[in-house]
């Protein structure tokens, strides 16, 4: 009984006069930045996997699946882009971009370098993704069609 | 380089997001058809789940790019940066679940073929079960008219082998693996001289083969060989007589004891028999041919030796000593023409032309049995005639058929010696339209080594001097110029004969005139 009674007394005096938290973690800034890196990663080797998969298991010739393979390609393309302009962009220096108040001033400033080209051009990310789920729209219309010209 | 505008990029990307969101919305629409039309699908299923994240990237992308133009223009930029985390958040989520749902598509794919595969075996396993199911209930339901009509069926079978069994005219035999009789037909009992099958079966096959060589050479053919054709032996009947047989036989595995046999015995004395008489006829042919060429050859100078010997008897009738030399020449040359003659008679070529006529076969042998009766009897030898009445007629010279009679009943005089008796039968048979003449004696028989040898010209058995040994030899050639038969049989078989103590008998047929 005494035993009971003193782990009481010691919980309600954690209970009652706390200390600093240690078991929570804590979040900073570029943590959001990697986690949305790492999920571009992840969506990437799901993609391969994918690939891989199609290679040992191969599908009927059609056009929903070359559509589909062709869709999947380009989100691979666009993930590959976005990941390399989020690692170029945590390299860009502050001042490289210009952007005052009035937008269609900004600016990439010079010096060039490849770096900084290859920021430029990868920024038009939607020529990849565009064209990615126009394929899929295509490929879902293809199995649509085919599975009507089955059904008869 | 100067510096580069970035409101291409920003440009690129407002209409990028209209039409990433305006096809996104396309994409679900179409996946959310697709799934409708085969919510069990799995791509289908896939696709839809893909279309919709892709929808909210879309949404979240769009906002993001789209919604700073308007804070940015509506003077309200910290909202953007409010807003933006979100924004980020969010499209980080869609990444990730489409990532999953990129991952997961082909292992739930892969896991449902297994599923199907196994669900596929099971519905072949069911269907399997289900046939052999309804086959069972068919068998159920069919099996007492099946077992009825196999029973049918093999009662007819067994019927028909039996029949064949029972009614063939060959022995049908089957042995087991001690070499013992096991069972066998009618016709293989009466083939072996017994009247019931229960006095056969059970005794070794080797019992019935008079030559114990015979049956070692056929056992072991049958054994190195597992068969045997027409393999040809002598079988001794339950009477003691001989019987030639051809055998084909398999050998046939009888259990854990070893090997047995079947097999057909074929009774082939009656074409033995033929076949020894045609090879005598032949034989005999040939001898007439030649007594026939060497009578010839005789007759003529015998002709002139009697026709000179006559000749000077006229011309020396004085000489009383030279004519009775002369006489025994003339009687000698006589004798020689008899001898002559009796060839002639043997091969039938004595007299071109014989007095046939009608003539009753019985009023022959009374005739000429009432002549010689008073002999006979002298030596105690008595002549028992058995003639049939109604005899038709047979178309023959009376005279050559007398003296055949006269041979035969010589001949069986000569056999019995004193005291003893002859029977005489004759018959007329019908299904060979021949009338036989039969003479029987109970003398001391023929034995079996000259049997053959008794119608051979000047063979003969008794002392020289006494017999020419062409009596039977005319007789034969005689019977043969009549288109007849004669045999001889020592003793005969049937009981009849044997009754009366008959040891050898002569039988001749002769066809009937018509």
């Amino acid at each position: 009984m005494k035993g009971l009674f003193l782990l009481v007394c010691w919980g309600l005096l954690f209970f009652f006069c706390p200390s600093e938290a240690r078991a929570v973690q804590i979040h900073g800034p570029p943590e959001g930045l990697y986690v949305h890196m790492m999920a571009h990663v992840f969506f990437t080797a799901s993609i391969l996997f994918f690939f891989y998969w199609l290679r040992k298991h191969p599908v009927p010739e059609g056009k929903g699946w070359r559509y589909l393979k062709l869709s999947l390609l380009f989100f691979l393309l666009w993930n590959l882009d976005t990941l390399m302009i989020h690692i170029l962009s945590i390299r860009l220096p502050e001042e490289a971009l210009s952007r005052p108040s009035e937008i269609w001033h900004h600016r990439l400033m010079p010096p060039i370098t490849w770096e900084r080209f290859l920021y430029y051009v990868g920024r038009f990310d939607h020529l990849f993704c565009v064209p990615a789920i126009w394929f899929l729209v295509q490929s879902l219309k293809s199995f649509l069609a085919e599975e009507a010209s089955a059904a008869g | 380089m100067k510096a580069l505008p970035l409101f291409p990029i920003y440009i690129s990307d407002f209409v990028g997001s209209i039409l990433m969101l305006v096809f996104s919305l396309q994409a679900y629409r179409w996946a959310n058809k697709l799934r409708s039309s085969q919510p069990q699908n799995v791509l289908f299923m896939y696709l839809f789940g893909l279309s919709l994240a892709l929808v909210a990237l879309s949404v979240s992308r769009s906002a993001g790019h789209m919604l700073r133009f308007v804070f940015v223009y509506a003077g309200v930029p910290e909202w953007w940066h409010v807003m933006a985390p979100w924004s980020g958040g969010f499209n980080t989520m869609t990444f990730v679940a489409v990532g999953v749902l990129t991952f997961y598509y082909p292992n739930v794919r892969r896991a449902l073929e297994l599923v199907e595969e196994d669900a596929r075996k099971l519905r072949q396993a069911h269907e399997e079960l289900e046939k052999a199911h309804a086959e069972l209930k068919e068998l159920t339901r069919t099996l007492e008219e099946r077992v009825r009509q196999r029973t049918h069926e093999l009662i007819v079978s067994e019927q028909k082998f039996r029949r064949l069994f029972e009614s063939s005219e060959d022995g049908v035999f089957f042995c087991d693996a001690h070499g013992r009789l096991s069972d066998i037909n009618p016709s293989g009992v009466e083939m072996l001289g017994y009247k019931d099958k229960e006095e056969v079966i059970g005794r070794p096959m080797s019992e019935f083969f008079l030559d114990p060589e015979d049956w070692q050479l056929y056992y072991q053919r049958l054994m190195r060989d597992g068969y045997i054709k027409d393999f040809e032996t002598r079988f001794k009947r339950a009477d003691g007589s001989v019987i030639y047989v051809i055998i084909s036989a398999n050998a046939i595995e009888c259990g854990r004891n070893g090997y047995g046999c079947e097999g057909l015995i074929k009774d082939i004395t009656h074409f033995k028999k033929m076949t020894e008489k045609l090879i005598y006829s032949e034989k005999m042919a040939s001898l007439g041919q030649l007594a026939a060429g060497i009578a010839h050859e005789i007759n003529t100078p015998l002709g002139i030796i009697l026709g000179y010997a006559q000749l000077l008897k006229e011309e020396f009738v004085g000489n009383k000593e030279l004519v009775e030399e002369l006489g025994i020449i003339e009687n000698q040359a006589l004798i020689c023409r008899k001898i002559v003659s009796d060839l002639l008679s043997f091969a039938r070529s004595s007299d071109p032309r014989p007095e046939k006529e009608l003539l009753s076969v019985n009023d022959c042998i009374r005739h000429t049995v009432d002549m010689v009766r008073h002999t006979f009897e002298m030596d105690d030898i008595h002549i028992h005639l058995h003639l049939q009445e109604d005899l038709p007629p047979v178309f023959a010279d009376q005279d050559r058929l007398n003296q055949v009679i006269v041979n035969l009943l010589n001949n069986s005089r000569d056999a019995i010696g004193h005291g003893g008796e002859i029977h005489i039968w004759t018959y007329f048979d019908e299904t060979e339209c021949l009338v036989t003449i039969e003479i029987g004696d109970t003398g001391s028989g023929i034995p079996p080594e000259v049997k053959d040898k008794i119608f051979d010209p000047f063979f003969t058995t008794k002392p020289p001097g006494q017999g020419t040994g062409l009596g039977l030899s005319v007789s034969y050639g005689i019977i043969e110029e009549h288109e007849g038969s004669i045999e001889v049989f020592s003793p005969p078989e049937e009981e009849k004969y044997k009754r009366l103590g008959i040891k050898t008998l002569f039988r001749i047929k002769l066809p009937v005139a018509f």
